[in-house]
């Protein structure tokens, strides 16, 4: 058996680290939600990485395929691989396989921008927790989404909504919702041309909610949940149909019970084709 | 006479239909990014008679003008639906046909 302190880290980080799969869309923010979708038929192959380091180090690569099923509706299958590293301790396995959908419900197009907002949900299969077998899940997990963006040839701004639905460990243990906040604005200080590569700085600040919940692990009572708001700086870069971006998310604040684990930083950068 | 009517009727069938080289500008709407109108390029050279090196997409003015070799003009509604499919919105299309007629 763990010492406590490791299944106590392990209930944090699988918090964190689920909530945290990408949600990636080229022109959408890094860490937020954008309600960009894909062309007609078109193909998107999506490689994203990121880590996080609190007392133990999470890093989950993931590979992610995406289908235009009409220019405002888009449907994706992704997996991916994670790597555990906690008191010298080192896990990998699989991460979830994930099934998700975003439908571009509004669009507004003018001259040289667009605006327009989307809803997505996503299933997160119960097929894989790389380093938390001591708390994997009943079933699977639930996210939903609203957002809204602004894409034009100079500014960018996007706001979202999402709320992520988990189902209740395999030993009864709640884990508890959790609902995100998004507000993101994006410069691109270059109107570059089509066959030019193109560069968009961005700022997010990224409010997250977990639900509070007390919960008692090997006879000890644990409180779960809080507060926590970040600064995130990232940056996209394209080349026609190739997108590379990465972001950092800084906290500036939080509210959690004393003892839970909070992450030091999270990092993110995923590369992106339209094929 | 018959032999030469004959011979006529055969030369008219022989002839292959006329086709021409249009340039097509359209006017779109919700081009921001470079990234995002890849998927105008990819709709763009499905079409039949498209000339791959003829296609520009000039961003800042929201402009994508092609050259093609069709026996008719593409029609608006279906470049109003490639443009749909893509994402983005046709505001405007102006066809012309470039040099003399072919064949």
């Amino acid at each position: 058996m763990k010492p406590k302190k490791n299944t106590l880290t392990a209930l944090a980080t699988l918090m964190l680290a689920s909530w945290a799969a990408p949600n990636a869309y080229a022109h959408d923010p890094v860490f937020g939600l954008g309600p960009h979708t894909l062309f007609k038929g078109g193909l998107e192959l999506h490689a994203g990485a990121h880590q996080e380091k609190s007392d133990s180090r999470n890093t989950e690569a993931e590979l992610e395929l995406k289908y235009g099923i009409t220019g405002d509706w888009v449907a994706g299958i992704g997996t991916g691989y994670g790597r555990l590293e906690e008191d010298g301790d080192t896990q990998t396995d699989r991460t979830p396989t994930t099934l998700s959908s975003k439908y571009r419900f509004w669009r507004n197009d003018m001259p040289g921008a667009q605006e327009s907002a989307a809803v997505l949900g996503r299933v997160i299969l119960n097929d894989g927790d790389v380093g938390h077998h001591d708390v994997s899940r009943q079933g699977e997990d639930y996210l939903a989404g609203l957002t809204y963006g602004y894409e034009g040839r100079k500014w960018y701004r996007w706001a979202s909504i999402r709320h992520r639905f988990n189902r209740d460990g395999a030993n009864g243990a709640e884990r508890p919702d959790k609902t995100k906040v998004d507000l993101v604005g994006g410069i691109r200080f270059t109107p570059t041309e089509y066959r030019e590569p193109d560069w968009v700085w961005m700022l997010e600040l990224n409010y997250e909610h977990t639900n509070r919940t007390n919960r008692v692990v090997e006879g000890l009572s644990r409180e779960l949940g809080g507060d926590q708001l970040f600064l995130s700086p990232g940056l996209m870069w394209t080349y026609r149909n190739f997108a590379a971006k990465a972001g950092v998310q800084a906290e500036i604040y939080e509210d959690f019970p004393k003892g839970q684990e909070t992450d030091d930083y999270r990092a993110l950068i995923e590369l992106e084709w339209h094929l | 006479m018959k032999t030469l009517l004959s011979v006529i009727f055969l030369m008219a069938l022989a002839t292959p239909a006329w086709s021409a080289e249009y340039r097509y500008e359209l006017k779109v709407d919700g081009l921001a990014c470079p990234y995002c109108a890849y998927g105008i390029e990819k709709k763009i050279l499905t079409l039949q008679g498209v000339k791959d090196d003829s296609l520009d997409i000039r961003l800042n003015e929201g402009l994508v003008v092609f050259d093609a070799e069709n026996d008719k003009r593409i029609s608006e509604a279906a470049l109003k639906e490639l443009v749909n499919d893509a994402g983005f919105t046709l505001r405007g299309l102006e066809t012309r046909v470039l040099g003399d007629e072919a064949h």
